[in-house]
């Protein structure tokens, strides 16, 4: 099957100006396959391209479509194990050698090939969801290179352009001449942007790559400079010294768009935030009680009242920014009073106590006081334990002690089968993310019969009825969906908010 | 003199080498792993312990600390976890920019505290002195972070007289000027707490040297007013406030760390936040080293002034 096609000669450069991007935090090192965080990628996505990429410049597409970037088709069996990559010809990295299918194996021997002298540990620990499917890498000549798979996934191509290191082409010059750990510090790949400069804690300069293969950037340069305090970010903005800020105060986005700047926001947000309910504690066991803490919180009002109209309530557990996710599907409507009855059926009239895991996370734990207090309306004394990030994701991955009432986090990707991370059996810690425990061999087992499924249609139906037993079970309590919003300075022009928490910067101008 | 300055400087080895076990000591205490934060939550648990042994974090604590300690003193940092970048070339330059913010605020805080301290004293319980002894209790109260805010929100974004964030203007290389433009705000925001204590001692030193006998008997034998304060008060007031000058060094250490936030100021404080974020010890424990052996040079330096001053303290 061809799923992609050759792109047309690019236009002319025009010359753009510098954006700079006021960021929450500082990114980490700048070798794709050797970090995670979408932080990081909103970097690295302008210096390094795939063979495929997700189209980040539609707005409003429920999820971002597959499109050639380094390959310019692919073609995949009938049996859904070989993909055969035609290559783009003509691409050169930013350090002027040419890419070919050479490089491409150079870079799976990095990332997914023990044995190769090519190798680096770190890459493989952080590529690990896209090269556990792999069986082999091979060429078959300089501009064709074909991948075998251990068992079909038509998710695998959009499973490795998610966030936890991607499977991205570095230059193989650059990797001998700086060694593994050393592409940190020289990034160089074949995007629209390529590496100029970084002080580490102040800024990462990128400039255009004038030799780009596509379309080329619009901007001559962009700067990224992380401003940890939000107050900061919004004064920085206020006063012109940058044009671009993520993650603003929800307090102060009204007065800003009222005040000129543009507002930008995303209703199909890859990732939801929700919480974990624990099975090994000892009320969550049944059924009624779950049900019940889904029905106490008022996720419209924290949308309303929190998020100021950034946030969506959220009731099911695929991310909005995924082919299979559903608008219209709800599970439990705010009801307290039932909530109240099904805890009292239980055999839990009165209540009872529970912890409440958090991270310190750079928004506080207003949306967690505003859950203390609601489940404290139905009986449910909730004590807040609030840890360190580092602390509380490592408290996370390990799973929830039986004391532990819930705990929450903040996560999803553009593909659907991401779902299964959290909440398949075989997912439970240690080395699986489903951090309270959940089980229903039901979920599994159509998880597995989705990722077979080649037509989009049928594995969409899969999925969504994998969520709907998962919501039948109240197994886990999904709240907002965070609409991802941007403030831009008026002379912005051509950003596009899209499906992801990774942005194209190379449609972006300057007036 | 020469013995006792001798004296103190074998002094600072074992208090480096305690706050370097403490701070070893804490941040393994911390939890929180280093592996998790390297390779992500979806690393394979071999995968983890791989990273372990190759960072050296499987060996027991005594092996790890004696090792990082033979490694510095031979006068090798290391290299960071997260960012692979040397230590050294990562923290001595967020140091100087930390110390400048630093030596900055602090002769803002003598400029101002010593003028106005001086000032209430020679007209105790004047208007001055009440406004003035109102003002410091009002400054040394506020915390630096809200203050630096409302600069920032009077003087960058109502007035647009100075900028709001950062060391210098980022889209071009404004060169020193630039910097002093940006050290403006941040400066009067960590100055004004300990501007505001150093006042309230200087006050109470001066119009304490005024009243002593000596000083009476200078006056009744009509010494002019400049000699008298010269020779007889100020060199008598300034053994204790120079002690509580150098102290408030420490404060400013660690009231630029949260002004650094506030003002994206590219110091030791922010890359120590992320660096205990990220459990990258080698950097944590290089960073707060500085930091110690700076507050005890610094105090080192300032008990020599006082005996320099005062020939009382050479005797003892």
């Amino acid at each position: 099957m061809l799923a992609g096609v050759l792109t047309l000669a690019p236009p002319a450069a025009q010359a753009g100006g510098t954006l700079i991007w006021g960021m929450p935090a500082e990114t980490d090192i700048l070798d794709p396959h050797a970090t995670g965080g979408w932080n990081t990628y909103q970097i690295t996505y302008q210096i390094f391209e795939g063979l495929v990429k997700e189209d980040l410049t539609k707005a409003n597409a429920p999820t971002p479509p597959l499109v050639p970037a380094l390959a310019t088709s692919w073609e995949i069996s009938s049996d859904g194990l070989i993909y055969t990559f035609k290559l783009r010809p003509g691409v050169k990295f930013h350090d002027g050698t040419a890419f070919d299918a050479a490089a491409v194996k150079f870079n799976f021997d990095r990332f997914w090939d023990e044995n190769s002298p090519n190798f680096y540990k770190k890459a493989k620990a952080f590529v690990i969801a896209y090269t556990k499917w792999i069986k082999a890498v091979d060429v078959i000549d300089p501009m064709t290179v074909r991948i075998t798979l251990n068992a079909p996934n038509y998710q695998w191509l959009r499973q490795g352009l998610q966030s936890y290191g991607q499977p991205l082409m570095i230059s193989p010059a650059s990797v001998k001449k700086y060694g593994n750990d050393g592409v940190a510090l020289h990034p160089i790949g074949t995007g629209p942007f390529r590496f100029v400069q970084r002080d580490q804690g102040v800024k990462t300069v990128l400039e255009r790559n004038k030799d780009y293969w596509g379309t080329p950037a619009k901007l001559d340069r962009v700067i990224f400079r992380p401003l940890q305090d939000p107050a900061t970010r919004v004064n920085a903005l206020e006063n012109g010294e940058v044009q671009m800020i993520t993650a603003p105060p929800w307090d102060e986005i009204d007065r800003l768009s009222g005040a000129g700047f543009k507002l930008s926001m995303n209703s199909n947000v890859p990732y939801i935030n929700f919480i974990h309910l624990n099975m090994h504690f000892k009320p969550m066991q049944d059924l009624r009680v779950r049900q019940a803490i889904n029905m106490a919180i008022d996720r419209a009002g924290i949308a309303s009242d929190i998020y100021h109209k950034t946030g969506r309530a959220e009731y099911g557990m695929l991310s909005p920014g995924t082919d299979a996710y559903d608008p219209a599907f709800t599970s439990y409507a705010y009801d307290p009073a039932a909530a109240r009855k099904l805890l009292a059926e239980a055999g839990y009239p009165n209540g009872f106590k529970m912890v409440f895991e958090l991270p310190q996370y750079g928004t506080g734990e207003i949306v967690e006081t505003w859950v203390q207090r609601d489940l404290k309306k139905i009986g449910i004394d909730v004590e807040l334990r609030k840890f360190e990030f580092v602390t509380y994701m490592g408290k996370w991955a390990a799973g929830m002690p039986a004391d532990v009432g819930m705990n929450e986090i903040g996560w999803g990707m553009s593909t659907p089968a991401w779902v299964g991370i959290v909440t398949r059996c075989d997912s439970a810690p240690p080395g699986g993310e489903n951090s309270g425990w959940y089980c229903n061999k039901a979920v599994d087992a159509l998880l597995n019969q989705a990722i077979v499924t080649r037509d989009p249609a049928q594995a969409k139906e899969l999925y969504q009825k994998a969520n709907r037993v998962i919501m039948n079970d109240a197994a886990y309590v999904p709240t907002i969906d965070d609409l991802q919003p941007v403030l831009l300075s008026p002379q912005v022009k051509g950003f596009v908010n899209p499906p992801e928490d990774w942005f194209d910067l190379s449609v972006v101008s300057l007036d | 003199m020469k013995g006792f300055i001798a004296h103190r400087l074998l002094s600072v080895l074992p208090i480096i080498f305690g706050v370097s076990l403490v701070i070893f000591v804490l941040m393994h205490l911390a939890p929180g792993d280093v592996a998790t934060v390297l390779l992500g939550p979806q690393a394979s648990e071999s995968a983890k312990v791989e990273l372990r042994h190759t960072l050296g974090l499987d060996q027991p604590l005594p092996v790890q600390y004696g090792r990082w300690l033979w490694r510095t003193s031979s006068g090798d940092l290391g290299t960071s976890i997260a960012t692979q970048l040397p230590v050294a070339a990562l923290v001595f330059p967020r140091f100087l920019n930390t110390l400048l913010l630093t030596v900055a605020s602090l002769f803002l805080a003598i400029a101002i505290g010593y003028s106005a301290g001086l000032f209430a004293a020679l007209r105790a319980r004047s208007i001055f002195d009440r406004l003035s002894m109102t003002v410091t209790l009002l400054l040394g109260s506020t915390p630096p972070f809200w203050l630096g805010l409302m600069l920032v929100l009077l003087f960058a974004i109502r007035l647009r007289w100075l900028p709001v964030s950062g060391m210098q203007d980022m889209a071009g290389d404004g060169g020193a000027l630039d910097v002093l433009r940006h050290l403006v705000l941040p400066a009067i925001t960590t100055a004004l707490g300990p501007a505001a204590i150093i006042t309230r001692m200087v006050r109470a030193s001066v119009a304490d040297a005024l009243e002593r006998p000596h000083v009476r008997v200078a006056r009744a034998k009509g010494l002019r007013r400049s000699t008298l304060l010269r020779r007889h008060v100020i060199l008598n007031a300034l053994p204790p406030v120079m002690t509580i000058t150098g102290l408030q060094l420490g404060y400013l250490l660690g009231g630029t760390l949260l002004t650094e936030v506030v003002f994206a100021w590219p110091g030791l404080g922010s890359l120590l936040y992320d660096s205990i974020t990220a459990r990258d010890m080698p950097v944590v424990q290089a960073s707060t080293l500085l930091i110690a052996l700076t507050f005890v040079l610094v105090n080192i330096l300032v008990d020599c002034v006082n005996v320099f001053l005062d020939p009382r303290l050479r005797e003892g």
